[in-house]
């Protein structure tokens, strides 16, 4: 079976910018497949799903979705934003549509699919609601009842629970879980909570910072549906740490030793 | 009405009244005590008498009628004109860098210095006082526009795009939306670039009844009273939109676009 998505050697350096956003990688996500890209600030994990996105062009490599070389926004994929970033001028309702709209479907249709998603994320009691009357979580909600109305084959999501509390965070992420395997899209998902790219993932990329790049790679075989506090879980977890602590004492002691090679030099 | 709620009613009336009572407390002062030359100040008074004569004899409210009904017919077309340019040129790169900077180097010339262009093309009459408030409106509300649109969130932008919003429909249902609370300021800024520019238009342009014609009738007569009566006319005119339009309309778009947090 073909992948869903193919990534196939993309990098990315910023101009001004001394060290490269993102090295070049690869991976494939398969149909169905749930895949976090986890690490630090500045590792290239939000670089790479705008790419995915569509919405930032690799300086080399390219990306495929569903078979077809990504050049802009589209085909099958749709977008879960940190910030939610819903239309604050129409309601729930109306937000959800939105994309429908866009695609030139059918208003009968339209209706029926958006009772269908808010009601997958229970906020049909809040249809007739505007953003600013609901909290961070219903918004946030809503928001993926927006992208999953698109019925996409790839879901891409950027920190989608990071702007929320931890107890808020805990239900939607049990609640991601529920709704993905009801409806079993790809899953690309950027996070930089360790135990959240675990508990939700088949598999975790781990990038790294300066250059931003992936260390490891972890296949996470525990059936679902899965419980956070799951000491396998929690043992992954530390092994990711571990990891990330290697490569920020790494990367001191690189910076040492050229802080101590141009002292030498002056 | 509960005592305090007078109370805070009466206090609001003091503290907002007391600079405007002081400065009409003085202008009657200076006319009682005969400093000034009555033919230069009139007493408030005789301004008062003069604008209740205006209003019956010379059938002020017809003028402004006039006036209004231009102002307001040269502000929709300037503002349609304005927004349309701004929403279909700014969406294009190449379009926005040829054009803005044009309309912002016609904003720095004064509309009412297009006033003899104007009397030129269209006569001596409304049509020209009517296209020079139009003019006058639809620069900074283009600039407006521009603006107002280079400020939408780029997270929307993307948001929008991802779902699959193109061309038009994107400008139409994303773009156009996301700028409106921008927009009432442009639409209050050209409000009072309308008023300047019709008043100045009006009072060359003796011809077309409206306010600016008495006013220039005032002064060639030497009728001061009437002068400031028309001022004041036009003062409260200005305080009006303000208070019953454009701060209803701020308060009705910050609340549906959820920009005050209120229910």
């Amino acid at each position: 079976m073909a992948p869903a998505l193919r990534v196939n050697g993309v990098s990315k350096t910023y101009a001004r910018s001394e060290s490269p956003a993102l090295t070049p990688t690869s991976f494939d996500v398969e149909p169905g497949q749930f895949v976090s890209l986890v690490g630090p600030s500045g590792c290239g994990k939000s670089t790479l799903l705008g790419m995915i996105a569509g919405l930032i062009t690799p300086d080399e490599g390219y990306i495929e979705a569903l078979g077809e070389q990504v050049t802009g926004p589209g085909n099958g994929r749709a977008i879960v934003f940190q910030d939610a970033a819903l239309f604050p001028w129409l309601t729930l309702e109306r937000n959800v549509e939105y994309g429908l709209r866009a695609h030139g479907v059918p208003k009968a249709e339209r209706r029926e699919k958006v009772a269908h998603a808010l009601r997958m994320v229970h906020l049909d009691h809040v249809a007739e609601k505007h953003p600013y009357e609901l909290s961070g979580g219903m918004r946030q909600r809503a928001s993926i009842a927006r992208a999953l109305v698109l019925e996409p084959e790839i879901l891409l999501m950027d920190e989608p629970f990071s702007a929320l509390d931890a107890q808020t965070r805990t239900l939607l992420q049990d609640e991601l879980q529920r709704i993905w395997l009801e409806t079993r899209p790809a899953v690309v998902f950027v996070t930089h909570n360790l135990i959240e790219a675990a508990f939700l993932s088949d598999t975790v990329h781990l990038l790294s910072s300066s250059p931003g790049r992936v260390v490891k790679t972890y296949d996470i075989g525990i059936p679902r549906p899965r419980d956070e506090a799951d000491p396998a879980l929690l043992d992954i977890r530390h092994d990711m740490l571990e990891r990330l602590r290697a490569e920020v004492d790494d990367a001191a002691l690189r910076r040492a030793e050229f802080a101590e090679v141009t002292e030498v030099g002056a | 009405m509960s005592a305090s709620r007078l109370k805070s009613v009466a206090w609001d009336i003091v503290r907002k009244g007391w600079f405007l009572a002081l400065v009409i407390f003085l202008w009657w002062l200076v006319t009682a005590a005969g400093w000034a030359d009555p033919y230069k100040l009139p007493s408030p008074g005789d301004v008062l008498s003069t604008l209740g004569n205006l209003f019956t004899e010379r059938a002020l409210l017809d003028d402004l009628g006039a006036t209004l009904l231009r102002l307001v017919e040269g502000w929709a077309i300037g503002v349609t004109a304005g927004v349309l340019l701004g929403l279909i040129t700014g969406g294009s790169r190449f379009l926005e860098d040829g054009i803005r900077p044009v309309i912002a180097g016609l904003q720095a010339v004064p509309t009412i210095a297009f006033l003899p262009l104007a009397i030129l093309w269209f006569g001596f009459n409304g049509t020209a006082v009517l296209v020079i408030t139009a003019f006058g409106t639809f620069k900074p509300m283009a600039i407006s526009t521009y603006s107002a649109m280079h400020q939408v969130s780029p997270t929307l932008m993307m948001a929008g795009r991802a779902m699959g919003a193109r061309g038009l429909f994107l400008q139409r249902t994303l773009v156009f939306p996301a700028i409106v609370p921008n927009l009432v300021t442009g639409l209050k800024l050209s409000w009072s670039f309308a008023w300047r520019a019709l008043m100045a238009a009006e009072i060359v342009v003796t011809g077309a009844q409206g306010l600016g014609g008495v006013l220039e009738l005032g002064r060639e007569i030497g009728a001061i009273d009437v002068v400031i009566a028309v001022i004041l006319v036009i003062l409260v005119v200005g305080i009006v939109t303000e208070q019953l339009f454009f701060t209803r309309l701020e308060r009705w778009v910050n609340r549906r676009w959820g920009l005050t947090g209120a229910r």
